[in-house]
């Protein structure tokens, strides 16, 4: 105590005190500044900085419209699926004191790439290249500014795959998120392939033209009705803003603060459904009897409307398989595949239409009021025209005009050609009016125009000869045209001579069942004025094809119902063996040195319903390989529309439950559906009450009631209750006066 | 009558003598630091806090006892205690417990105990001891200055080895500012200033860890490491502008619960203060902790001795220090260091120095009217 100083030792101490509790006085100042800067000048930049932390705005999908067949099945829907997404530079927060790893907290750090291969351990990959795909994305996104959001990395996870990520969820990090999506699902698989198309992930392309309407990892239409009517199918995704907390996790309960900052949430809408024209049942029928063709195509549509109600090409890849990643080997078997499964052969494909294409050249002939139909030119098995010999398939002694498409005589046509009374200019002109060489207008599947030979066109591609005019009179040369278009062209012959806009659409609706759009059938040209008396001629020869002893088609013929048509034998099989490529196919049924065959035809003969088109590549003689499934499809088509007491119609509206079904049937049936035309946005189906009691029509609401009414009509097959029936009907009066002896009505 | 009148007289002379402005505002100042604390953490007063709060009760009592002592047996310990701190720093690398690369614990039963935080008490004793012994009117020679410098440099440096250099630091600004009060002449506290700024040029460009070069980059240009070194110190500021003047409420910053502040119970409890207590509440915090430094110089001056005097500077410059570079840095005047916030950072240790040296401040306090 005693070396402690007297209290004057304090009295050197004050003025340095003094000094020190200014520098204190100053250094509060400051702070106390500093913090009014941060909090009250710039508070509103904190404010809207640390909204930018805590709000995760994620776009909410929408669901995909389905598209259903004309009776309300489905042939694309949704199913629940997970998606897994990763966030290739997530935050890292070290639970640590350590001065040197502190300074890492928060921070954020790309993935490693043992990380990366941890993670695609638990993947299926179907090949190497897959999962290279795989990690590569991950990669690429993890050196770029948007590596710090989560992206969709992988869609429809089976339920290994998530199981196996969600258990190693956890040990893996916060990098990991599976969130719960919808798939695209197909019920018929490859029977409606090409119809349905398919859907998948959008190309960077794409994605660039898209000006943002769609987002990395999104799946749109490729092909069919996925890719056509994708802006409709589509919807629109919603907006859900959320608050997450630093590992970008929702937050339970969070601040009131935070809450209020939320921007408000966008529901999304769904995509609109696509009801189609398309009948399963048929389609499933032509299918079947395509069981043993490697390869070929089918369209049948009602002639008066254009409605497609099958459309069918085969081989075909299910379209659940994009669902899934496929393997490159896979791919490869594919696009190197001497089947091209890729190929819509309906529409996307011309061939030679062979023998079906005399019709245009009879129609082509009877223009030239010096022809006359009725004498007969002698077939010797061939003629020479040109130093060339060309042939007939065999020696058909006289024929006149009917005989020579009743029995497929080449050498008739050559010899019109020759007589030049078939100049390329008639029957190019005739091909054009009957919708050859241009697009139909479906619009689905990169539609082939098909060729029609005209003399400017041969000389720009050299192949200009005499004989070229013969060979475009049977179909053969240069002239060539899709499935579609014979389809459609048959179609004109058997209305009367109006070429349709075929559709396969029938109308888009709401998923609450609100009209969007309805398509009623559309006259592309209207030939009757040019050809009412000519048809009557070719419907003779047409009806003989099959009904004719000497028809090429005789042997096919149905007991049931008299059915018009025409074969046709394209010569490819030879074109190939002068090409040098006459090796047989390693596919059994699919010999190159077979020619394609074709059977177009429409039935019943004298009152058309339908018009079935089939073309079967490398099939041989068109009688025997086309025919039979021809008739397979006009005998289930005619057999089930007249034994059934619900007719197919183009307005049935599709219950949205089996229950429902007949009840909607007849609902829609009732109602003048072929008059409606395009409805906008809300205009409701007068059939549309899918709550409301039927109404009181008690004379059609039953199915006796039904047969009731239509068994007195003279052709069973056409039922009464279309009245756009009614039209097509009136017109064809004409056409009546001659037609063949009618003891094809059903039994 | 005395033996019931003696502890009357006694309890009756504890409280006239009690400097109730130090009690307020300590208790003020705790009691904020708590709530702040619950906030940063859990929110349900569990885990961390618990520990917390039982350091800051033994601090508690370790400051009524050194309240209730007469300052001047501090005087007769200061070098024995001294020596003593100095031999548990000793231990440290010995049988330190080793945190995240670093050595700075003993370990007490369940409790961990930094000795590096008890020696900022002790070095105060201690310096106080040896510059009030010597005669204030005696010329300064730098010769003089050598015992004291030995005194600071060898707890700096075994402290600096943990490595916990903040701790290093805040004890040589403690002990420059007790000599520059004292034994500096005016000429070499600014000769010190120019060998330490010198000193810390040199030091950046061929000594410092590259963490902590990093650091001054990083504090000159967040923006530029906003994903990671700059981050926290961004956080940081958004979670303090983002309170703006009344604040988001106690548990309501969402930098703070959502966890994108990092160490709001370490380095950056004051950026969760004024998240939630907005500019009112951090200024009024800022105010509590500048009057007891000032109060702390204030009873310097009135201090019945020199001893007393030097203890009261040393303790007011420890929180000045501990608030100035803790604060500062948060609000981005400083680079990011590890310098606690005093009673609002967690660590026991820390709670436990600061309330001994609050109770050194209430002792002198005492006794500054019974002068001689």
């Amino acid at each position: 105590m005693t070396s402690l100083r007297e209290p004057d030792d304090l009295r050197a101490l004050r003025p340095r005190l003094q000094a020190m509790v200014l520098v204190v006085l100053l250094a509060l100042m400051v702070l106390l500044g500093r913090l009014c800067q941060l909090q009250v000048l710039e508070g509103e930049h904190y404010v809207r900085r640390a909204e930018r932390n805590f709000i995760d705005t994620i776009e909410a999908p929408a669901l995909r419209g389905r598209i259903f067949d004309a009776q309300g099945r489905p042939l694309a829907s949704n199913r629940p699926a997970y998606t897994l997404y990763v966030t290739p530079r997530p935050r890292v927060v070290v639970e640590t004191d350590d001065p040197g790893a502190r300074s890492q907290t928060g921070s954020r750090v790309p993935l490693s790439d043992a990380q990366i291969d941890a993670l695609a351990d638990l993947v299926d990959f179907v090949d190497a290249a897959d999962r290279e795909q795989f990690t590569a994305a991950i990669v690429r996104r993890r050196d770029r500014d948007e590596g710090i959001y989560p992206f969709a990395v992988r869609g429809n996870l089976t339920w290994q795959e998530f199981a196996r990520i969600q258990t190693r969820k956890d040990a893996l990090g916060d990098w990991l998120e599976i969130r719960e999506s919808a798939r695209r699902f197909y019920p018929a698989g490859e029977l409606t392939a090409f119809v349905t198309g398919y859907v998948g992930e959008i190309t960077p392309e794409g994605l660039a033209n898209s000006a943002g309407s769609y987002r990395p990892g999104d799946r749109v239409g490729k092909t069919g009705m996925e890719r056509q009517w994708e802006n409709y199918l589509r919807g629109r995704p919603g907006k859900r803003s959320r608050v997450v907390d630093v590992h970008h996790h929702p937050v339970k309960d969070p601040p009131r603060d935070a809450l209020a900052a939320l921007p408000p949430d966008e529901d999304p809408i769904p995509g609109q459904d696509v009801y189609l024209t398309l009948d399963l049942d048929l389609q499933r029928v032509a299918a079947e009897a395509f069981a043993d063709k490697p390869a070929g195509a089918l369209v049948a549509i009602e002639p008066d409307t254009g409605r497609i109600v099958a459309m069918l090409s085969v081989p075909a890849i299910d379209p659940n398989r994009w669902q899934q990643p496929i393997g490159r080997d896979q791919y490869k078997a594919w696009s190197e595949s001497l089947l091209k499964p890729f190929i819509d052969r309906t529409v996307q494909e011309h061939y030679f239409p062979g023998s079906t294409y005399k019709v245009v050249s009879a129609l082509a002939a009877l223009d030239d009021p010096t022809f006359d139909p009725e004498k007969t030119i002698t077939c010797d098995g061939y003629v020479n025209y040109g130093g060339r010999r060309f042939k007939c398939t065999h020696k058909h002694g006289p024929v006149n005009l009917e005989q020579a498409i009743v029995q497929s005589c080449n050498v008739y046509f050559y010899t019109l050609a020759i007589d030049t009374v078939l100049s390329l200019e008639r029957m190019e002109l005739f091909a054009r009016r009957l919708g050859l060489g241009e697009r139909t207008g479906i619009g689905i599947n990169s539609e082939a125009k098909g060729r029609i030979p005209t003399e400017a066109f041969e000389a720009r591609e050299g192949t200009y000869q005499r004989g070229v005019r013969l060979n475009s009179a049977i179909g053969q040369g240069n002239v060539t045209a899709t499935v579609l278009q014979v389809a459609v062209l048959y179609a004109a012959i058997a209305n009367g001579g109006r070429v349709m806009t075929p559709y396969i659409v029938d109308r888009i609706e709401t998923p609450d069942r609100r009209l969007v759009l309805q398509n009623k059938p559309q006259v592309r040209r209207d030939l009757e004025p040019v050809l009412p008396a000519d048809r009557d001629r070719i419907h003779a020869g047409l009806t003989g094809v099959v009904n004719n002893e000497l028809g090429t088609a005789y042997s096919e013929r149905l007991g049931s119902v008299v059915v018009a048509g025409k074969t046709g034998t394209a010569q490819v099989g030879a074109l190939d063996k002068k090409n040098k490529n006459p090796k047989p196919g390693p596919i059994p049924g699919f010999d190159f040195t077979q020619d394609h065959a074709w059977f177009a035809a429409y039935a019943p003969a004298d009152a058309p319903k339908i018009v079935v088109v089939a073309f079967v590549e490398h099939g041989g003689v068109g009688a025997d390989a086309a025919a039979p499934i021809v008739m397979k499809v006009i005998e289930n088509y005619l057999g089930s529309r007249s034994e059934t007491p619900q007719p197919r119609r183009p307005g049935g509206v599709p219950p949205p439950l089996p229950g429902r079904r007949d009840k909607q049937e007849v609902l829609g049936d009732s109602g003048p559906a072929p008059d409606r035309t395009v409805a906008l946005t809300g205009a409701r189906l007068p059939g549309d009450r899918p709550l409301g009691p039927p109404p009181p029509k008690s004379e059609e609401t039953g199915p006796s009631g039904h047969v009731a009414k239509t068994s007195p009509a003279p052709s069973p097959g056409r039922s009464g209750s279309k009245k756009k029936a009614d039209k097509p009907a009136s017109k064809k009066k004409h056409a009546s006066k001659k037609k063949p002896a009618a003891k094809e009505v059903l039994p | 009558m005395t033996s019931i009148g003696r502890p009357r007289s006694l309890f009756r002379r504890i409280v006239q003598n009690i400097d109730w402005v130090i009690v307020t505002l300590v208790a003020g100042i705790v009691a904020l630091a708590l709530i702040n604390l619950n906030s940063a953490g859990t929110g349900d007063w569990s885990g961390k806090i618990q520990v917390q709060m039982r350091w800051l009760g033994l601090g508690t009592i370790a400051a009524v006892i050194v309240a209730s002592l007469d300052y001047r047996v501090l005087h007769r310990m200061a070098y024995a205690a001294y020596l003593g701190g100095l031999g548990l720093l000793g231990l440290v690398p010995l049988i330190g417990v080793m945190r995240n690369d670093a050595r700075r614990w003993l370990e007490l039963g369940d409790y961990q105990f930094q000795p590096s935080e008890l020696m900022k008490i002790l070095l105060i004793a201690a310096l106080a001891r040896y510059l009030s012994d010597r005669p204030s009117k005696a010329p300064r020679k730098v010769r003089h200055l050598i015992v004291p410098f030995i005194m600071f440099l060898v707890p700096v440096a075994l402290i600096v080895n943990q490595p916990d250099l903040s701790t290093g630091i805040i004890c040589s600004l403690v002990a420059l500012t007790i000599l520059a009060l004292t034994e500096l002449s005016l000429k070499s506290i600014l000769a010190l200033m120019t060998t330490g700024v010198t000193l810390f040029m040199l030091g950046w460009a061929f000594f410092m860890h590259k963490y902590q070069r990093s650091r001054i980059d990083v504090w000159l240009n967040p923006e530029a490491y906003a994903d990671n070194e700059g981050y926290q110190t961004i956080q940081a500021m958004i979670g303090v502008g983002n309170g703006g003047f009344f604040g988001r409420g106690v548990r309501q910053g969402t930098q703070n619960t959502l966890d994108f502040l990092p160490y709001g119970d370490t380095d950056f409890p004051f950026a969760v203060y004024a998240e939630e207590w907005g500019f009112l509440g951090a200024a009024m915090v800022l105010i509590m902790f500048a009057a007891l430094v000032l109060w702390g110089l204030g009873l310097a001056s009135q201090a019945r001795d020199r001893f007393g005097a030097l203890l009261c500077v040393g303790v007011s410059s420890l929180f000045f220090f501990h608030v100035c570079i803790n604060v500062g840095m948060v609000l981005q005047l400083l680079p990011v260091t590890g310098i606690t916030i005093p009673f609002f950072s967690v660590g026991g240790s820390n709670a436990l120095a600061m309330m001994l040296g609050i109770g050194i401040l209430l002792s002198v306090s005492r006794s500054r009217h019974q002068r001689g």
